[in-house]
């Protein structure tokens, strides 16, 4: 039973937050490109927001990744 | 990556990164070789091409401090660049990203952090620095931490597993495919360097240099005296 969890919880924890920072992505950059096309002068400050907020994003899957790498490595 | 390669790879990681140092220092020398012209030439002008855009980041942030900051980030930039760089040369041992070797990043991400602690020391002084980690709590220093952590996991998240999909790749499909894998790799390599560069900024400006804050890069100038918690990035992570 142990192995069996071992082998689907890394997918488990890594999936969903795949999928909801995909959505969370999808918001950042249709916002920040409707924005820019709006407003092109401030396309630039736009532009590095859009950067530094996927950033904090991708930094929760990444975390999920380096959790679900660990439990990968106990199988 | 063959068994041997497995076996050294940390020496191979830290002659990789001095070889990329190598030839930072040695593109630096060659493109401030001749004197400063207000005309520039070529090599002067592919420099202030890079540097201008560091120099506008560290006006935002303290423009007192412009010979201090923008050094501070160009290094981590170029440095960081470089390294990925290293991942789509076509030599078997080079092309190892010591940005793939977790110590690599977590190196430069202490650095990072204590980097801005030392140009707070030097602009505000060693008390307003110590008071600034310290009150009205502590929490500051968790920032920092969290500051380190989340810089380093997110350039070796990146790097480190584009590089594994590209050795999986190529023992999968040792033809055509490293190509495509390599050429997708390219965007996490130059959007990287200038997000780990984009975060040390803002952690500059959440800092209070000259006991205010600063404009964070990206933000728009108007909003720059609107009060912010130092942490709130942490906060987000």
């Amino acid at each position: 039973m142990k192995e069996i969890l071992l082998i689907f919880v890394p997918a488990l924890t890594l999936v969903p937050t795949a999928v909801a920072a995909a959505f969370a992505m999808r918001k950042i950059s249709s916002t920040a490109l409707e924005g820019m096309t709006r407003q092109p002068q401030i396309a630039q400050q736009l532009f590095t927001g859009m950067l530094v907020s996927m950033a904090l994003v991708e930094a929760l899957v990444i975390y999920c990744l380096v959790v679900a790498l660990m439990l990968a490595g106990k199988v | 990556m063959d068994a041997t390669s497995a076996r050294y790879l940390p020496y191979i990681v830290v002659v990789n990164f001095a070889l990329v140092s190598a030839l930072l220092i040695a593109l630096a020398k060659f493109t401030t070789a001749r004197p400063l012209t207000e005309l520039p030439g070529e090599r002067q002008n592919a420099a202030e091409l890079v540097l201008e855009w560091f120099v506008g980041q560290a006006k935002r942030i303290h423009p007192a401090s412009v010979t201090i900051i923008a050094p501070f980030l160009a290094t981590f930039f170029l440095l960081i660049l470089f390294s990925n760089l290293l991942g789509i040369l076509p030599v078997p041992v080079l092309r190892i990203p010591p940005t793939s070797y977790f110590s690599v990043p977590l190196a430069l991400a202490v650095v990072a952090v204590l980097g801005v602690i030392a140009i707070k020391a030097k602009i505000d002084g060693a008390w307003s620095t110590v008071k600034h980690s310290f009150w009205p709590n502590p929490l500051q220093l968790v920032a920092d931490a969290s500051h380190m952590l989340s810089l380093s996991l997110r350039l070796y998240g990146n790097i480190g597993g584009e590089y594994l999909v590209g050795v999986l790749a190529a023992r999968a499909a040792p033809y055509g495919i490293p190509l495509v894998i390599d050429t997708l790799g390219l965007v996490p390599a130059a959007v990287q360097p200038l997000v780990f560069t984009l975060l040390t900024a803002d952690f500059l400006a959440t800092a209070g240099l000259g006991g205010e804050r600063a404009a964070a890069p990206g933000e728009a100038s108007g909003a720059a005296k609107e009060p912010r918690s130092s942490t709130a990035v942490t906060e987000v992570q």
